[in-house]
């Protein structure tokens, strides 16, 4: 699975860049959206081995999204991504596989998604 | 002096602005020289009832003898004049064997000078007032008109004796009175109850003129320090009697005075008289008042009538005290109300601060993370001089500290369920210990703990518990600078009935400016240089979510004790929590 594909959704543009490209010298390969519906198309059209979801953002935010998602597959793995904790006690939440709490260290969500993928 | 003349001088005399005592004496005067009589005495009645030998004509020689005696009504010729309230005329003829009643042994010889004696009695229709002695060695009879005479003469002097005692007993109703309105006046304001047992004591002792006025309230009253409010000082050969009172008055629900409690010991010689009376609200005796005036003192205004008046005194007391119990209890329940209303303004207003709170850090935190992000990518990618690494360490370290303390402000300002759990407080302790004391660091800390091992369980939130037990360790550690003594206590407490788990946690870290202590649970309140001011706040919002509270005992210059309050298990906690 070193070629694993994610999915890293969320609103704001360079959060995105850093975070594909701190992805991708891992050696994955990062597919981005910018919202949730667009999420959902991403994920209709091709394969994703892990979903990297912010909370907060316009339109349809992470945990409708989150629900959408496991609705349709409900093997999908996501991990939340949000700016701060809160969520973490939102019921909701809890179908998610992962929940990083969005750091400049980007080494928790490395560490997050290679547990998740069994690396 | 003809009869009409020397009446005419008498009614003038009586009627004259002179005090009593010197009217009475130039009456005496007058008549021991017109009816040629050496001895013109005259006896009156005491408060108990018994006859003195008050006044006597300048010139008697009896008078020092016969008024160290007192006699009862009915008792010699004196007092069976005073009983039968008819006038008794002797010679020395027919003088009764039981004349010496009267005449006591230091008189034995002087009698005999005597050839005429007269016995009148001072009343009017309804009241005795005295007696009126005449004792003549120069006349051997009474005329007729003689008598007649003496008998108008005897009610004149009466008539006097009458109108003094009326002003004496109104003069004391006026003082009475106005002690009663005084006493209205003060139970009527708002005083504080602790100043309106002071005023009350104060003013009953200045109206009646009491040596010492002591009011005692039976048991824990309006949350006052004192039990006992005095005026003046209680003689201690009296201390005794005064709580023997205490306890008869509130025994017998009724006023009590020292004749009741101390028949034996209570003679004339006694100095003191004392009262006591219940203070009785609502069937309940909220205390005892206490009145002691000096006999010999003057102007003393406790007479015989002095239970009847400390009862009333007491009525008023209790009235008052009701009043200002209720006054007391209106004020702490708007205080409670205004407060409650307080503290709900303080939490919208602390919700909406805090929503706004929340969505600033958010906006700021995925800036940070970008450039926190990027940051560490331009170090990791190009090759940077020691200075320009330098400077990166300084961005990053800057990052991370901003992000540190927008989580714990994010932390502090969103509600946080609790997730109960059934717990014992002493092994979280002991592993947020171990997790703590395993730095180096916490070395030179000397760590005593004294737990209850039978401490009831309690229901918690262990993650949310245990933050708020290293926010306090992580302070004391710095209070100390990392050498001291940590001292743990836990055990069994009630809080208003109810049972609860004490947590103390005490430092040897200096204590806490006094001047700051109130501050120490507000938000973003800090001494340290790199605190946020949120630790403490966390935790007192944390303990407050589990019906706790946290109290603090600073010993300033010492050390700072926290001490944890948390419901026991058996409440129905979880409920109230999920």
């Amino acid at each position: 699975m070193k070629n694993a594909r994610i999915l890293v959704v969320d609103d704001e543009e360079n959060i995105r860049l850093l975070f594909k490209e701190e992805l991708e010298e891992e050696g994955f390969e990062v597919d981005l959206a910018s919202n949730g519906l667009e999420a959902l198309d991403k994920l209709k059209e091709g394969r994703f081995d892990l979903v990297v979801l912010d909370i907060k953002m316009p339109g349809m935010d992470g945990i409708q999204a989150l629900n959408e998602i496991k609705n349709a597959n409900k093997d999908q793995p996501v991990i939340l991504c949000s700016a701060y904790g809160e969520f973490k006690q939102d019921f909701s939440s809890w179908v998610s596989d992962g929940y990083v709490v969005k750091s400049a260290d980007t080494r928790e969500l490395k560490q997050t998604i290679k547990n998740i993928l069994g690396l | 002096m003809n009869p009409v003349d020397l009446l005419g001088k008498i009614i003038e005399i009586s009627h004259s602005n002179l005090e009593l005592s010197s009217r009475i004496t130039s009456i005496l005067n007058i008549i021991s020289r017109d009816m040629g009589s050496e001895e013109v005495i005259i006896y009156t009645r005491d408060k108990d009832r018994r006859l003195s030998c008050r006044y006597a004509n300048q010139k008697s020689v009896l008078f020092k003898i016969l008024n160290q005696y007192r006699c009862h009504v009915g008792e010699g010729i004196v007092g069976s004049v005073a009983q039968k309230r008819s006038p008794l005329f002797y010679t020395k003829r027919d003088i009764p064997p039981r004349f010496g009643c009267l005449f006591y042994p230091e008189l034995d010889g002087r009698i005999e000078n005597y050839k005429l004696f007269a016995f009148l009695p001072l009343a009017d229709d309804s009241y005795l007032y005295g007696v009126l002695v005449l004792c003549s060695s120069s006349r051997d009879t009474l005329h007729d008109a003689d008598k007649i005479f003496l008998s108008i003469l005897s009610r004149e002097v009466g008539g006097i004796l009458c109108s003094y005692e009326l002003i004496v007993s109104s003069k004391k109703r006026i003082s009475e009175l106005a002690t009663l309105t005084e006493l209205g006046k003060i139970l009527t304001s708002n005083a504080e109850p602790h100043d309106l047992l002071r005023n009350i004591s104060l003013i009953i002792a200045k109206s009646l003129n009491a040596t010492f006025v002591t009011i005692k309230l039976g048991y824990a009253f309006l949350k006052l320090d004192s039990h006992r409010f005095t005026y003046g000082t209680i003689d201690p050969s009296v201390q005794d009697h005064v709580e023997e009172l205490e306890g008869a008055a509130t025994r017998l629900l009724r006023a009590v005075s020292i004749k009741d409690c101390a028949p034996d010991e209570y003679e004339d010689s006694f100095r003191y008289s004392l009262f006591s009376a219940p203070i009785v609200s609502k069937n309940r005796v909220l205390g005892t008042l206490t009145i002691c005036g000096d006999r010999a003192g003057q102007n003393y205004a406790l007479g015989e009538d002095g239970p009847y008046l400390i009862n009333t005194i007491a009525n008023y007391i209790s009235s008052g005290m009701e009043n200002t119990l209720l006054n007391t209890r209106l004020r702490d329940a708007i205080r409670e109300l205004s407060d409650a209303q307080k503290r709900l303004i303080e939490q919208e207003k602390f919700r909406s601060l805090g929503e706004m709170t929340a969505n600033i850090a958010h906006e700021i935190k995925n800036p940070l993370v970008i450039i926190g992000g990027f940051t560490k990518r331009l170090a990791r990618q190009i090759d940077i001089d020691r200075t320009g690494n330098k400077y990166i360490r300084i961005i990053l370290n800057e990052v991370t500290r901003l992000e540190s303390i927008l989580n714990e402000v994010l932390n502090y300002v969103k509600e946080t369920p609790l997730l109960a759990e059934t717990c014992n407080i002493n092994d979280y302790i002991d592993e947020v210990l171990y997790l703590l004391t395993s730095d180096v660091s916490w070395e030179e800390i000397r760590v005593v703990k004294e737990y209850d091992a039978g401490l009831p369980l309690i229901a918690c939130d262990s993650q949310q518990l245990k933050q708020v037990l290293i926010n306090i360790f992580i302070n004391a550690h710095e209070a100390m600078r990392g050498i001291g003594t940590i001292w743990i206590q836990t055990k069994q407490a009630a809080y208003e009935n109810r049972p609860f788990v004490a947590i103390s946690i005490a430092d040897t870290g200096g204590g806490i400016d006094p001047a700051i202590i109130d501050n120490v649970f507000n938000p973003f309140f800090t001494t340290k240089e790199r605190g946020t001011g949120l630790g403490l706040a966390i935790s007192n919002k944390i303990v407050m979510n589990h019906k706790g509270h946290i109290d603090v005992e600073n010993v300033a210059g010492k050390g700072v004790t926290f001490i944890i309050y948390l419901p026991a298990k058996n409440n129905t906690i979880k409920e109230e929590l999920l």
